[in-house]
């Protein structure tokens, strides 16, 4: 029997590379070129996309509202969110009660108070429900139409008179309450700005924070100093602006201790009841706190306060 | 500095201020002294002092940040000062209040935008305690070779309503190098005609031109007949060579292509980083093998590493492979011109290039092939990389592609060993295949 024959010797050196790919061309490159489309226009892609700023972008170094995606709200961004609608809520009735038709745009063009009443309230309800809305989808551009609405429903004409349009506890009859009321009104209408934009601006923080943008050390913290703020804040502005208000009461209490005829005459002074009254409170306050920082106030008492032991 | 929200409050506010008097509107009055309050307050107590409006600052205060960001300091630790591609670095900020108040800071670390953040973050915002301290610490990867830069670190500190920011940057700099990474290369196929032999030169455990004997094997077309061990031929039937063990050390020259051109295509895969991170393979296989290397990058002037060997070459290599720059257009002959008087007769010659927007390269390359120097080209294309990216079309991939496949006909006809050198494509296969096999 003959013996197997040996296996046949390969003169190339083929063999030292079985198992490897060895090319000089580029095959899969012309598959995916026949795949391409024909043509030599420029693909689309190639061109890169440039975001032309309009004038107003411009003019504020971005967009005028944020186009964010935020993840779902977390609890910090609700509790916000609960907060904004309580004031809405409440800052919505309280608009209606110290803003009457009377002297808006809208009585002068309908001459009749049932349909500018009809309307007013409309413009309140509108503003009042796309706050709802904007805080519920935390929509910055809803929030900005319920602002401009609610500052809209505040333009009108008053003859320094401050009037009513429903009195159900008789606070005409109690000057200083009406003035609490008014207060109260600019208070509502300043936290509910702060409020909704601190909505947008912790679920600005939380998406960060939740796909690893930023990392946020003892977030507790913060947001508890931001919650004290808001109960500090306007209690602060209240009171500063109860003052201004009431200045019709503060001077002539000043100018009795001198005299005290002077200090009626002035009670009496329908200038320091009007509008103008409250022009020169806020004067004299606002000199105040120009002094204070003429003087440098601000800056030694940061600087008392950052070298204390 | 005044945010966006305080400039948009306080234009509100004045308006409704001289609206209320024009309306005699008391409620506009009203709601105007109550954002007047807001930002008053704001302003006062949140740290933000330096917005008094007298124009002057305290004598001792000097800088631009204002008295609240005065007192933080920061200070940076690295984990390494030198990584390769695809490295990471641990970096650790050290933030410190000297003040006596709690301050609510944002911290960004800045780091150069091509490093990517493997863990931590760079972007912090803390509440730090009065005489504190804390540790940031976050890890960064770094997919690109080169000289980087981490800092300055940028602190902003503003009231809670985000009304008043003040920012401040500390010029707290940390360098590092990214090496170009390297791939294991088992053999090379590149070997010197004209081994270099060194007085007491060393037996370095590879086969090559030298006088011990190192194996046996089979003949291979073009061994020489001298090489052929008849004994062992008679013994097996087959033709064997005897392989020697080498002896002797060699010139290597790697020319990297670092014009302006080089760098056509995506930022990671271009010629340019394909050209690196082939040199530096390279540098540390013929290094550890014993054999001198030298390095000439080429672009707006040529930069060259005289031979040497041992790991102190390798580092040399590797730091100028780091901070290769694409620019110029300095053509290949050159740097031909230029090298020839200096380098030995025989040695391999390595070039990187994608072969580009340069006319000189036939001419420069006929010039060493001349002087029989041993040339490699391993030649990254960059029509690859175009293509890849999409920014090329069908048509003007296909005939550049065939003025390039003509260009690698004409330089293999010269008897240089030439690879066109996809991106997909280890490094040891393209070497294979750019010497034959």
């Amino acid at each position: 029997m003959a013996a197997p024959a040996p296996p046949q010797q390969r003169s190339d050196t083929a063999h030292l590379y079985d198992g490897k790919v060895v090319r000089s061309a580029a095959p899969s490159r012309k598959k995916a070129a026949g795949q391409m489309k024909t043509g030599s226009e420029v693909p689309d892609d190639a061109v890169p996309e440039v975001h032309i700023p309009g004038f107003i972008e411009a003019l504020l170094g971005g967009p005028v509202v944020p186009k964010h995606k935020f993840l779902p709200a977390d609890k910090m961004v609700q509790t916000l969110q609960l907060g904004a609608y309580a004031m809405l809520v409440a800052l919505g009735l309280i608009t209606w009660i110290v803003t009457p038709p009377q002297g808006t745009i809208w009585y002068l063009i309908f001459g009749s108070i049932g349909g500018a009443t009809l309307l007013h309230s409309t413009i309140i309800l509108s503003a009042t429900g796309t706050g709802l809305w904007g805080t519920m989808s935390r929509d910055p551009r809803w929030l900005l139409a319920s602002y401009t609405l609610f500052i809209l429903s505040a333009m009108r004409f008053a003859s320094s008179k401050l009037t009513l349009s429903g009195d159900w506890f008789d606070l005409a009859t109690y000057p200083w309450l009406a003035t609490v009321l008014v207060v109260v009104y600019a208070v509502l209408l300043v936290m509910y700005f702060e409020l909704t934009n601190g909505v947008i601006r912790f679920s600005m923080l939380d998406t960060s924070i939740r796909t690893n943008e930023v990392y946020v050390m003892n977030v507790k913290r913060i947001i508890s100093k931001y919650h004290r703020s808001l109960l500090i804040n306007p209690v602060i502005a209240g009171g500063l602006a109860a003052a201004v208000l009431s200045i019709n009461t503060i001077i002539p209490a000043i100018v009795r201790l001198f005299s005290s005829e002077t200090a009626v005459r002035m009670e009496e002074s329908v200038e320091l009841i009007s509008v103008y009254g409250v022009a020169l409170g806020s004067l004299f306050v606002f000199l105040l706190v120009g002094l204070m920082f003429a003087v440098n106030f601000p800056h030694r008492l940061q600087k008392w306060r950052e070298s204390r032991d | 500095m005044w945010s966006r929200k305080s400039a948009l409050l306080g234009s509100l506010a004045v308006s409704m201020y001289l609206l209320g008097l024009t309306l005699r509107n008391s409620q506009l009055v009203t709601v105007a002294v109550v954002i007047f309050v807001f930002l008053t307050y704001a302003a006062l107590f949140a740290g933000h002092a330096d917005v008094a409006a007298s124009g002057r600052r305290m004598d001792e205060w000097t800088g631009e940040e204002g008295v609240a960001l005065s007192n933080v300091s920061a200070m940076r630790k690295l984990s390494a000062a030198r990584v390769f591609e695809d490295g990471e670095v641990e970096i650790t900020l050290r933030m410190q209040n000297h003040s006596a108040l709690p301050k609510i800071l944002e911290v960004r670390d800045r780091v150069p935008e091509v490093m990517r953040i493997k863990k931590g973050a760079n972007y912090i915002l803390m509440e730090l305690g009065p005489r504190r301290e804390t540790f940031i610490e976050y890890t960064v990867e770094c997919p690109l070779r080169g000289f980087y830069s981490i800092g300055p670190v940028a602190i902003r500190i503003q009231d809670t309503f985000g009304l008043f920011h003040k920012e401040k940057e500390l010029h707290v700099y940390d360098d590092f190098l990214v090496f170009p990474k390297m791939e294991d290369l088992k053999d090379t196929f590149v070997k010197s005609k004209v081994p270099k032999i060194f007085t007491g030169a060393v037996n370095i455990r590879q086969p090559g031109p030298g006088s011990e004997f190192y194996s046996l094997r089979e003949y291979f077309d073009g061994d020489s007949f001298r090489s052929i061990n008849w004994n062992a031929y008679a013994r097996s039937g087959k033709l064997m060579v005897n392989e020697r063990e080498r002896d002797a050390v060699s010139d290597i020259i790697l020319i990297v292509d670092g014009r302006a051109v080089s760098e056509t295509g995506p930022v990671s895969r271009n010629a340019l980083v394909y050209s690196t991170r082939a040199s530096a393979s390279l540098a540390r296989f013929f290094l550890s093998r014993r054999d001198s290397v030298g390095l000439i990058v080429y672009g707006d002037e040529v930069v060259s590493v005289d031979r040497d060997t041992g790991k102190k070459q390798l580092y040399v290599i590797l730091t100028k492979l780091a901070g290769a720059m694409a620019r110029g257009n300095t053509p290949l002959q050159v740097v031909v011109n230029r090298i020839l008087p200096h380098i030995n007769k025989g040695s391999p010659i390595i070039v990187m290039s994608n072969l580009e927007s340069d006319p000189t390269i036939v001419n420069a390359l006929r010039d060493f092939r001349a002087r029989d120097f041993d040339v490699t080209v391993l030649s990254p294309s960059s029509l690859e990389f175009e293509f890849d990216a999409k920014r090329l079309d069908r048509t003007g991939y296909e005939v550049m592609k065939t003025e390039r496949d003509i260009l690698m006909s004409e330089l293999r006809g010269m008897g240089v060993n030439i690879m066109d050198w996809e991106p997909d494509m280890l490094l040891s296969t393209a070497l294979a295949g750019a010497r034959g096999f």
